[in-house]
């Protein structure tokens, strides 16, 4: 049971994440910030969770904050037409930069005990959930079927009526919505903001996304797999394995690594939406 | 199109104004402290210290760039270009130390790089993913290495042995407290290099037709998956060159937490050169500024995440900038 918990834990914010890169990059945008985007939230919710005392509407506020940073992606890349990597990574980085700054500036409040908590459960109900209504969405609705449309060929899908523009937006906040809620589940198992605290787990999910070919059962598979490798890591560290002691450095290099492997291919090859990074 | 940009720096500059004021720092006070921060010698010393890993570090991007690859990975491979040339310069000591920990250097920068150009090219996994994993890896690798096997049996903390001065490269000129170390030097030859090679060879002209158009070049007869390898290569190996040129030149010994971003920054470096190499040196000096004004506010009360913050911006700008350029 306690090990279950573990689990959820861990894979929780990689489902959620994943989720919202699916509907970014499902609708034709790339997308390194999602770890840029849990952060934001991450912050936020600490922040505001200590100065309201109310847990829901510091969710919140960090759910807008990371909704706000995905739209600023799909502004960038969409009415800018800055180069979808590029226009991530300097969002990483105003994130990364960012959270530091608001934490620092409002250190003494966030240092004092741990932020108010919505419960853990509320989270890992979405998380896992969320898949399969994605996976319904994309299938039978009528905005599910545009999204894709948009993310194979944005051409065609002008010339059906659809606008991709508009589509992309929606989708992007629906990016930022999931990443914001990932990065509040961290920041909640947490119990309060460390810099850089979502470690490099935004790419895991997308990593997780590659893996499950951009469909959300299987990217769900690939992200519970990783979070079994973060559980597997946590209960192994310390302790012996084939008679060797290996250092604690190796277990948590392990997903890492685990990741290289797997954008080799060697755990299967995968096909990109044919409209990624397209105009 | 241009009111869009002006829109774009107006908020920019209102965003780090507003900042500066929510650290509680008035921004006309933030130009005194930087103002007389400037005034002094070491200050300076500072900057071209931090330049030197920035602009060499840039070359490396720059490189990848050119042949239509982000290499992310030029931290890890800083840290792992950094270790070896520590590790190097204290078996080996004098002038040939030197040499050899520069080559060892590069070589484990460039072997840390190969996969993630081996995974691109022939498996098609994106190297932006790739990179920024093996950074996670090479973090560990590096932690685990000098927290034993390699860590100094004397010292408390998490570190090497120093090298002997007989293995450090040396000060090209020096009237204290002002200091221009050799490798600053290395770094601007490698630009020069850098510039010549991409113009004037053929190698150069196919990495960037690679980069320019990797179908058009493959048509033209360029081998582009050996030549995707090589480009990752080669900027790892001046990755790797960058962090032992900051051990042989102002850290002589490698500890935990050896860098504090630079692989990060020097992308930051890269992308605001714009299309030719020369300009990495402004870029890169500009990042050195910024690097040293963000520690002179820090000790007044500003949070350093604040550099992130406006190197960020100033990338989405210039990025912005340059699309507008291009289809006038």
């Amino acid at each position: 049971m306690e090990l279950i918990f573990i689990l959820s834990t861990l894979t929780g914010p990689l489902l959620l994440a994943a989720m919202g890169g699916l509907t970014s990059e499902r609708s034709g945008i790339m997308n390194i910030a999602l770890e840029g985007f849990m952060l934001t939230s991450a912050c936020v919710v600490a922040v505001v969770s200590v100065a309201t005392g109310n847990p829901v509407v510091g969710v919140l506020a960090g759910l807008a904050a990371a909704i706000v940073m995905a739209l600023l992606h799909a502004l960038l890349t969409q009415a800018y037409r800055i180069d979808h990597i590029i226009s991530g990574m300097a969002i990483n980085l105003v994130a990364l930069g960012g959270t530091n700054f608001l934490d620092k500036r409002f250190t003494d409040l966030s240092r004092q005990g741990e932020i108010p908590q919505i419960p853990m459960l509320v989270f890992d109900v979405l998380a896992f959930g969320l898949p399969v209504l994605l996976w319904l969405y994309l299938k039978r609705t009528r905005g599910g079927l545009r999204l894709l449309a948009v993310g194979n060929d944005p051409d065609k899908a002008r010339q059906m009526g659809v606008d991709p523009i508009r589509v992309r937006y929606a989708a992007l906040a629906a990016t930022g919505l999931l990443c914001g809620l990932s990065g509040a589940m961290i920041v909640t198992n947490a119990g309060r903001f460390t810099d850089g605290m979502t470690a490099g787990r935004g790419f895991i999910a997308l990593a997780a996304l590659i893996l499950g070919g951009w469909k959300p059962i299987p990217t769900a598979v690939a992200c519970l797999g990783f979070g079994a490798l973060y559980t597997l890591q946590l209960q192994l560290q310390g302790s012996q394995l084939f008679g060797a002691n290996l250092p604690s450095q190796f277990w948590n290099a392990l997903p890492y690594l685990v990741t290289v492997i797997a954008m080799a291919g060697f755990l299967g090859k995968s096909r990109a939406p044919a409209g990624l990074g397209k105009e | 199109m241009s009111g869009r940009l002006i829109t774009l720096i107006l908020v920019s500059f209102l965003l780090v104004i507003g900042a500066l004021m929510l650290a509680g720092v008035m921004p006309l006070d933030a130009l005194s402290v930087l103002g007389e921060t400037f005034r002094q010698k070491g200050a300076w010393t500072r900057t071209l210290r931090e330049t030197t890993p920035l602009l060499i570090a840039g070359v490396a991007v720059f490189l990848g760039l050119r042949a239509g690859l982000f290499n992310i990975g030029v931290e890890g491979q800083f840290l792992l270009g950094a270790l070896t040339a520590a590790f190097v310069g204290l078996l080996v000591s004098g002038p040939l130390g030197v040499i050899l920990a520069v080559i060892a250097g590069s070589v484990a920068g460039a072997l840390w790089a190969w996969p993630a150009g081996w995974i691109k090219a022939y498996r098609g996994g994106h190297e932006v993913i790739t990179t920024i994993m093996l950074n996670n890896v090479a973090a560990f690798f590096t932690t685990w290495l000098v927290a034993g096997p390699l860590k100094a049996p004397n010292q408390e903390s998490t570190t090497t042995a120093a090298l002997p001065a007989m293995t450090r490269l040396p000060s090209l000129y020096s009237s204290p407290p002002f200091f221009l170390n050799v490798a600053l030097l290395l770094a601007v030859l490698m630009v020069v290099a850098l510039a010549i090679w991409l113009k004037r060879t053929v190698a150069g002209y196919e990495l960037s037709a690679t980069g320019a158009n990797a179908i058009a070049a493959e048509v033209a007869g360029v081998n582009v998956k050996r030549m995707t390898v090589r480009a990752m290569a080669a900027s790892g190996a001046i990755g790797g060159l960058a962090g032992a040129c900051q051990v042989l030149a102002y850290e002589w010994r490698f500890y935990e937490g050896f860098s504090p971003g630079y692989g990060f920054d020097a992308l930051g470096v890269a992308l605001l050169a714009g299309a030719t190499p020369w300009g990495l040196l402004p870029a890169s000096v500009l990042f050195g500024l910024l690097t040293t004004s963000s520690t002179a506010l820090a000790a007044n009360g500003v949070p350093r995440g604040l550099n992130g913050v406006l190197l960020g911006l100033l990338i989405i700008g210039f990025a912005a900038y340059r699309y507008r350029r291009k289809r006038t």
